[in-house]
């Protein structure tokens, strides 16, 4: 128990990030096709289970490993040519490392951070793989050897360093006001009410650096509207033009990780992280047997609901009749399974430790929730905006985050000398 | 004489912080989103394979066809009229003698490249005899090998026209 509770955080993040990219280029897809008033890709499927489309991911996947592993004749730095992709790759997914999936643990008088990485300075650790992020776009447009790349990486670069400051203060501002730099302890905060009713959420707190630090995520991980680095009508790709194969997919998988990662920092500095609003971790240990009852009412009603969508939505041919029956069959078991755990649980009473891993539980899934919630704004955005030109995006950047950032820090800073917070 | 004064818009402070358009614009495409999640069958789109499209008229220009005199011969005269306006060049004639006292000359073998075809229609407007057409409403064309995609005089004989007119006109 011990060491899989070292283990499980980092089991955990390679799960949010590595399991997500499938599960968000379905989502991209979808959410884009169904904004267009498309259907998006629903064909593929094993043995007639389609999922909504979900394996088709798969089949990309398989598809890009299986192609020809090609190296254009004109790159002479080949070393950094592949270098490239991987640090994109990587350091988006070491980004990760550092974001609390749950509250600390005692389990057998040890506290177990359920973070992949417990350090304290955990904002400063993603700032500085975010950052580095970068470095891999820059060095593939320089090793591609073309203009287009060179052009992209160009815009890339001087685009995360005009956002990486407004993203700095706006995160400065939140320093102050959780006076930490663990994110573990900006989460706790986030648990408190205001007046004893609105959660104390970062973005309620502080709408204009939430605003500000959105913006500028969006921004650092060169996503759409800010997506000039690969401006297809003008510089063709951008930077991963001449990338085919798997190292294009690190580059598409590095981007999806960013996002993920991204949207994993704005729910924990500015959504309380997995905090369940109203329920802190003491909260629900006082009241675990209602939270327990809540959900064995809660979660039968959700799965009807998705089962009447699925039924009026899926069964207009005899294949899709069978893969909803499938389904409805699938879910109604995995409820009756965990209703009857559920109820277990509430009959016998739960030992403390018990109760913490149940909470742990909860949290985690909340904080899932909420990166998922966060990436489909990231995909809706994507989809209702068209491109920033380049020299909007640094006009916005330089000359109204820069400032609003700044005097939001000297806002945050007068309040909380003269309020002595 | 009047000057119509046009109001200007986007100097507001409103306007300025573009996040009014901003939230406004997402709530469309929420709306957008939400309505085709709950009841897909508001999409348009058509499930190809399964659901043959519907909406194909008369002027659509799809496979090419010969059309027929009375008995039921080749109307074709073998003018090269067709061959000549074809801007891809993909139409091959041969000519020969007809012998059976109908017309005076007929195709030998009257080869399409479907390949090379742009689906332009000018042979059907230079034929003076109404012999070849492009209404059999075949827009998917497929094959295995790139010579199956050249079609000869009995294939374009075989298809028929999709939309009544079956003989020709001329």
């Amino acid at each position: 128990m011990h060491y899989f509770m070292i283990v499980f955080p980092i089991i955990l993040t390679s799960l949010f990030t590595l399991a997500t990219i499938p599960l968000l280029v379905w989502m991209e897809r979808r959410v884009a096709a169904l904004i267009q008033d498309r259907l998006g890709p629903n064909r593929c499927n094993i043995k007639g289970i389609r999922l909504g489309g979900i394996i088709q991911p798969i089949a990309d996947m398989l598809k890009l490993l299986f192609k020809e592993e090609f190296y254009p004749k004109h790159v002479k730095q080949k070393f950094y040519y592949i270098l490239a992709p991987a640090i994109v790759f990587a350091s988006s997914f070491l980004s990760f490392m550092v974001i609390p999936y749950a509250d600390d643990i005692t389990l057998d008088g040890f506290t177990y951070h359920i973070q992949a990485l417990p350090i304290e300075l955990g904002v400063l650790w993603v700032f500085a793989f975010a950052g580095l992020g970068v470095y891999g776009i820059i060095i593939a447009g320089w090793a591609s050897h073309n203009k287009y790349s060179i052009l992209g990486a160009l815009r890339a670069s001087s685009q995360v360093i005009s956002y990486e400051i407004a993203m700095g203060l706006a995160i400065v501002s939140m320093l102050i006001t959780y006076n930490s730099i663990s994110l573990n302890d900006m989460v706790q905060f986030q648990g408190r009410l205001i007046f004893g009713f609105i959660p104390a959420w970062g973005i309620i707190i502080q709408p204009l650096a939430g605003l500000i630090f959105i913006v500028t995520a969006f921004a650092e991980t060169n996503r759409a509207p800010f997506d000039a680095a690969e401006g297809e009508s003008e510089i063709v790709a951008g930077y991963h033009t001449e990338y085919s194969a798997m190292k294009f997919a690190l580059f598409f998988m590095g981007e999806y990780i960013a996002m993920s990662a991204a949207s994993a920092l704005i729910v924990t500095i500015f959504f309380g992280g997995y905090q369940i609003p109203w329920l802190n971790t003491q909260t629900m240990q006082e009241h675990m047997s209602l939270i327990i009852l809540l959900l064995m009412v809660l979660i039968p009603l959700m799965a009807l609901s998705f089962i009447s969508w699925m039924n009026f939505n899926n069964s207009c041919s005899p294949e899709h009749q069978r893969e909803t029956k499938f389904a409805t069959i699938f879910i109604t078991v995995f409820i009756i399974i965990l209703e009857s755990f559920l109820f277990y649980l509430l009959a016998s009473g739960m030992s403390s430790e018990g109760n913490a891993i149940f909470i742990m539980i909860m949290q985690i899934i909340s904080f899932a929730l909420k990166v998922m919630l966060m990436n489909f704004v990231f995909v809706w955005v994507r989809w209702t905006f068209p491109r920033f030109r380049y020299d909007q995006t640094q006009h916005l950047g330089w000359r109204i985050l820069l400032p609003l950032s700044l005097l939001n820090i000297f806002i945050t800073a007068i309040v909380v000398v003269v309020g002595g917070l | 004489m009047g000057i119509k004064i046009v109001p200007r818009h986007g100097n507001s402070f409103k306007d300025k912080t573009y996040l009014w358009a901003v939230f406004s614009g997402m709530k469309t495409t929420l709306k957008k989103f939400t309505t085709n999640l709950s009841d897909t069958n508001c999409i348009p789109t058509c499930e190809y394979p399964e659901a043959q499209p519907e909406d194909i008229t008369d002027r659509y220009r799809g496979m090419h066809r010969l059309t027929h005199r009375e008995d039921d011969s080749v109307r074709c005269v073998a003018c090269f009229m067709c061959a000549t306006a074809c801007p891809s060049d993909c139409i091959f004639i041969e000519a020969e003698e007809r012998m059976d006292e109908v017309d005076e000359k007929q195709p030998k073998s009257f080869d399409i490249d479907l390949l090379e075809c742009i689906f332009c229609g000018y042979c059907v407007e230079a034929c003076p005899c109404d012999a070849i057409r492009m209404d059999t409403g075949i827009f998917s064309i497929v094959a295995r090998q790139r010579e199956d995609f050249i079609i000869n005089k009995e294939q374009l004989l075989k298809n028929r026209g999709a939309f009544g007119q079956e003989n020709s006109l001329a």
